[in-house]
C-alpha cells in the first residue's frame, strides 16, 4: 500500500504476512489487549527481518491508543523506524495519526517518548522534502538516533537503497557530488554501491539506466476503438437493409 | 476472553478478567441502578428488564432514534447511554431474536447514526470540560465512570449487531451472485438485525475516522460495493456520510484522486436530485454535510489538480471561489486557509480515552494533531503550482535558469523537483477493496533531469473521434 516509486528492486522484501497474525488482523482479536505482546513479537520479527507490515503495525499501535498503559515505547520507535522507510508513502503519517494528540507539542509533552517522536517526524520532513543530505546530515549529528534504529536491521542501507530508488526516477544523469551527497558516500564507495543498479561514474557525472520514469517521454493517448461500439450501426444497416 | 465473545453490552476498558457473565450482570445492574434517573426525559417506560412488552420496546425502538437536545448536561447524557446499553442488550441477548418490525424504514438507519452522534459529543464534552477545568461536580462524575460512551463498548455494539446478523458473510454472498438468507441465520433473516448489522458496518467506518484509523476504516466496507445500487443509497443520510467518510480517509491517506473521485460521485448525486430531496427532513444535516465535502474537494484538487465534473466546479466556485483560487495558486499565503477549510470540514475527531483531568493543559484537541500531520503534506506539496505553471512552457530548461524564474537556488529546486515527481504518483483505486489501488500518474506534465538540463514531458489526449463519428452516421442513417 506504500506509493513508492515502482522499481524493479524491491528495497523491503514484502514476505506474506504469518498466518497467526492474519488470523488476529481479520476478525476481532485485533481489539483483544492480550494481542499486544504478539504484535510487539512480530514488530521486532520485522526489525530482524528486513520485512515491513503497515496493516498490523497500525492495528497495534490502535491497541496502545485503547489501552495506554500497555503501551511501550521502544516498540511504537521501532515502528516510526520501520514507516521512516516507507517514504515516500503515507506509512508515517498515519502512525502519527494514531499516537496520542499531544506528542507533537513539545511545551505539552517533554517527555522522552514524545521527544523521539518529534526527533524521528523531523526526519521523516526532510525525507519527504526529499532534502536527502540534510537527512544525514541531522541523522548523524545526534546521537539519539542511531539509539532509535539500533533495533532495525540494516536501516543505513535501506535508506541508502530507498534513495537511489527515487534518484532513479527523477534522473538519467546526475552530478556526482550531488548524488554522493543524497546517499551520504564517498566517490568509491559510490561506485561500488551504483555498479549493483547499473549506474557508471564518469568522472563529475553518474550515468543512471533509463527507466520508465526517468525518460520523461511524450506521449499521446489514443481512444481505444471497440467493435461493440458500432454495434448499434452495423444492427442498424442489417434492419434497413431487410 | 477474546472480544468476540462478547455480545451486547460494554465492556470496561482496562479489566481484562471480566468474562461474559460479569459483564452481563454489571449491565443488569447499571440499569436497574439507574431507574430512578429516568424521570428528567418524561417517561419513556421503565427500563428493567429483558422482556418489555411490545408497546414498550416500539417506544423504545423510536426513543432510541430521536437525537438528544442539544443542551443536554451530564446526568441526560448518562441515561441516554444506559437506555441504548438497555437497547442493545435486549435486542442481542434475548433468547432467540426478537420479533419484531422496524417502525420505520431510516429507523434502523436513525438508531446508529444517533447511536455514534452521542459518543461523539459525549467525548468531545468530556475533552472540554477537563481542558476548561471548571465544574468540580462534573470532573467528579466524568472520573468516577470511565466506561460511560467508552470506545470498547461503542465498537462492541456495532461489532455484536454485525455479528448478529451475520451482515459480513451475507454481503459476501451477495458480491458472489449467491442467496444472502441461506447463510443469514436465524438473526440475519430479520430486517431489524440486517438493517442494523448492515448500518453497523457504516457506522464503524465513521468509528474509526473519528479515532483516526483511516486504513481501518476503509478496510471495514471491503465487502461493500459503493454504488448507487448499495443498500445504504436508499437512505440518503447514509448514502451521504458513507461517502463524506470514505472521501475523508482517502484524504488522510494521501490518496487525493479516490478522495476527488469519491466526494464528486455523492456531489454530482446530490445536485441532481436536489429537487427531490427538498422537502425530506434529512435534507438540513445533508446541506451542511455537502458544504464541508466542497471544502474538502478544493482542497484535495488544489493538492492534486484534475479536471472536476461542470456542475461541481461551478459550485465549488460559487461556495468557496476565493478560497479555491488562492489554494490553487500555492505558496505560502495559501497555508492558513488550508487550515480553515479544515478545520471547517473535517469530522468531530475524538480521543478514545478519559481526559487527564488534573492537567487541563494536556489535553490537545485531536483535530489539531490531525490537522498538524495533514499539514506536513500541504507544506511540502505547496510550491508545486508555481513550478508547475513554468514547467509547461518548456520542453528544455536549464536548472539554474529555472531556478532563477522561481527565486530558488537549484538544490531547492532539485528537491521540489523530486517531489513534484513523488506527488505525480498516486495509488489509485481500480477494483476489488477501498484500499486497493494501482500506482498511476496524476498529472499530465513529468520531467527527467539530465544533469542539469530538465526535460519536460507531457500527456497528451489524442482527439477523440469515435463519438463525432457515430453522431454523423445516426443522422445519416435519420
Amino acid at each position: 500500500m506504500a506509493a513508492t516509486i515502482q522499481s524493479t528492486t524491491t528495497p523491503i522484501p514484502l514476505d506474506s504476512r504469518p498466518e497467526h497474525i492474519e488470523n488476529i488482523l481479520g476478525g476481532l482479536d485485533r481489539y483483544n489487549p492480550e494481542t499486544v505482546s504478539v504484535f510487539q513479537d512480530y514488530v521486532q520479527y520485522q526489525c530482524e527481518n528486513k520485512t515491513y507490515d503497515c496493516l498490523a503495525n497500525l492495528a497495534l499501535l490502535k491497541l496502545y491508543q485503547f489501552n495506554p498503559h500497555l503501551t511501550r515505547e521502544e516498540t511504537i520507535t521501532n515502528v516510526l523506524v520501520k514507516a521512516l522507510t516507507m517514504f515516500p508513502g503515507p506509512d508515517f503519517s498515519l502512525c502519527l495519526h494514531l499516537l496520542p494528540p499531544n506528542i507533537l507539542d513539545p511545551a505539552i509533552s517533554p517527555e522522552p517518548l514524545a521527544d523521539a517522536v518529534r526527533k524521528l517526524t523531523h526526519l521523516n520532513t526532510l525525507l519527504e522534502s526529499a532534502s536527502y543530505r540534510e537527512f544525514w546530515n541531522t541523522y548523524e549529528a545526534d546521537d539519539l538516533y542511531a539509539d532509535l534504529v539500533a533495533d532495525c536491521a540494516g536501516f543505513e542501507d535501506t535508506m541508502r537503497d530507498m534513495i537511489a530508488l527515487q534518484t532513479g526516477a527523477v534522473a538519467r544523469e546526475i552530478r556526482t557530488e550531488v548524488v554522493s551527497g543524497w546517499l551520504n558516500l564517498g566517490e568509491e564507495e559510490l561506485k561500488a554501491f551504483g555498479e549493483r543498479l547499473g549506474w557508471k561514474v564518469e568522472g563529475d557525472v553518474v550515468k543512471l539506466p533509463l527507466n520508465r520514469e526517468n525518460e520523461a517521454k511524450t506521449t499521446v493517448f489514443r481512444e481505444n476503438v471497440t467493435f461493440n461500439q458500432f454495434q448499434g450501426v452495423v444492427k442498424r444497416a442489417y434492419e434497413q437493409a431487410a | 476472553m477474546s472480544f468476540s465473545q462478547v455480545n451486547g453490552g460494554p465492556r470496561p476498558p482496562h479489566d481484562d478478567d471480566s468474562d461474559d457473565e460479569v459483564l452481563a450482570s454489571t449491565l443488569v445492574e447499571a440499569i436497574h441502578g439507574n431507574d430512578e434517573e429516568d424521570d428528567y426525559e418524561g417517561e419513556t417506560g421503565s427500563i428493567s428488564g429483558f422482556q418489555p412488552s411490545g408497546d414498550d420496546i416500539q417506544q423504545r425502538l423510536s426513543a432510541a432514534a430521536q437525537p438528544l437536545e442539544f443542551q443536554a448536561g451530564l446526568p441526560e447524557r448518562f441515561a441516554s447511554y444506559d437506555k441504548y446499553c438497555g437497547l442493545f442488550a435486549y435486542l442481542l441477548n434475548s433468547e432467540g431474536p426478537v420479533d419484531l418490525e422496524i417502525p420505520t424504514y431510516h429507523w434502523a438507519w436513525e438508531v446508529i447514526d444517533e447511536f455514534i452522534y452521542q459518543f461523539n459529543t459525549f467525548c468531545s464534552y468530556r475533552h472540554r470540560v477537563a481542558r476548561k477545568g471548571g465544574n468540580e461536580e462534573e470532573v467528579q462524575i466524568l472520573k468516577e465512570n470511565p466506561q460511560t460512551w467508552g470506545c470498547y463498548s461503542v465498537l462492541n455494539v456495532l461489532y455484536s449487531l454485525i455479528q448478529r446478523s451475520q451482515m459480513n458473510e451475507q454481503l459476501a454472498a451477495i458480491k458472489k451472485g449467491e442467496d444472502p438468507d441461506e447463510v443469514a441465520g436465524e438473526y440475519g433473516s430479520r430486517p431489524l438485525y440486517r438493517m442494523l448489522g448492515y448500518f453497523s458496518i457504516i457506522g464503524l467506518l465513521r468509528v474509526h475516522c473519528l479515532l483516526g484509523d483511516f486504513t481501518l476504516a476503509l478496510k471495514t466496507l471491503d465487502d461493500i460495493e459503493l454504488n448507487k445500487k448499495a443498500v445504504f443509497a436508499k437512505v440518503m443520510a447514509a448514502h451521504f456520510t458513507t461517502y463524506y467518510y470514505v472521501g475523508f480517509s482517502y484524504m488522510m491517506m494521501r490518496r487525493y484522486a479516490d478522495a476527488i473521485r469519491t466526494f464528486s460521485h455523492i456531489l454530482v448525486y446530490v445536485s441532481r436530485t436536489k429537487n427531490y430531496q427538498k422537502n425530506n427532513a434529512q435534507f438540513d444535516a445533508v446541506t451542511k454535510k455537502n458544504d464541508q465535502m466542497y471544502a474538502l474537494i478544493a482542497m484535495c484538487v488544489a493538492l492534486c489538480p484534475v479536471r472536476l465534473d461542470d456542475t461541481i466546479h461551478a459550485s465549488l466556485r460559487e461556495k468557496y471561489g476565493d478560497q479555491f483560487t488562492k489554494m490553487q495558486r500555492g505558496g505560502p499565503e495559501a497555508i492558513p486557509i488550508f487550515e480553515e477549510l479544515f478545520m471547517q470540514a473535517c469530522p468531530k475527531f475524538i480521543s478514545p480515552n478519559p481526559p487527564d483531568f488534573e492537567n487541563p493543559e494536556n489535553n490537545v484537541d485531536p483535530a489539531q494533531h490531525h490537522l498538524q500531520v495533514f499539514m506536513y503534506d500541504v507544506k511540502n506539496t505547496i510550491f508545486t503550482p508555481v513550478l508547475k505553471s513554468y514547467l509547461k512552457l518548456y520542453t528544455t530548461m536549464d536548472l539554474n535558469k529555472l531556478a532563477s524564474f522561481v527565486e530558488t537556488d537549484a538544490e531547492t529546486l532539485r528537491k521540489q523537483l523530486v517531489v513534484y515527481k513523488q506527488k505525480n504518483r498516486q495509488v489509485r483505486w481500480t477494483e476489488g477493496g477501498l484500499l486497493e489501488g494501482e500506482l498511476t500518474q496524476t498529472a499530465d506534465l513529468d520531467f527527467a533531469l539530465q544533469g542539469d538540463i530538465v526535460h519536460v514531458s507531457e500527456a497528451k489526449v489524442g482527439r477523440k473521434l469515435v463519438d463525432w463519428y457515430l453522431r454523423n452516421l445516426q443522422k445519416s442513417f435519420a
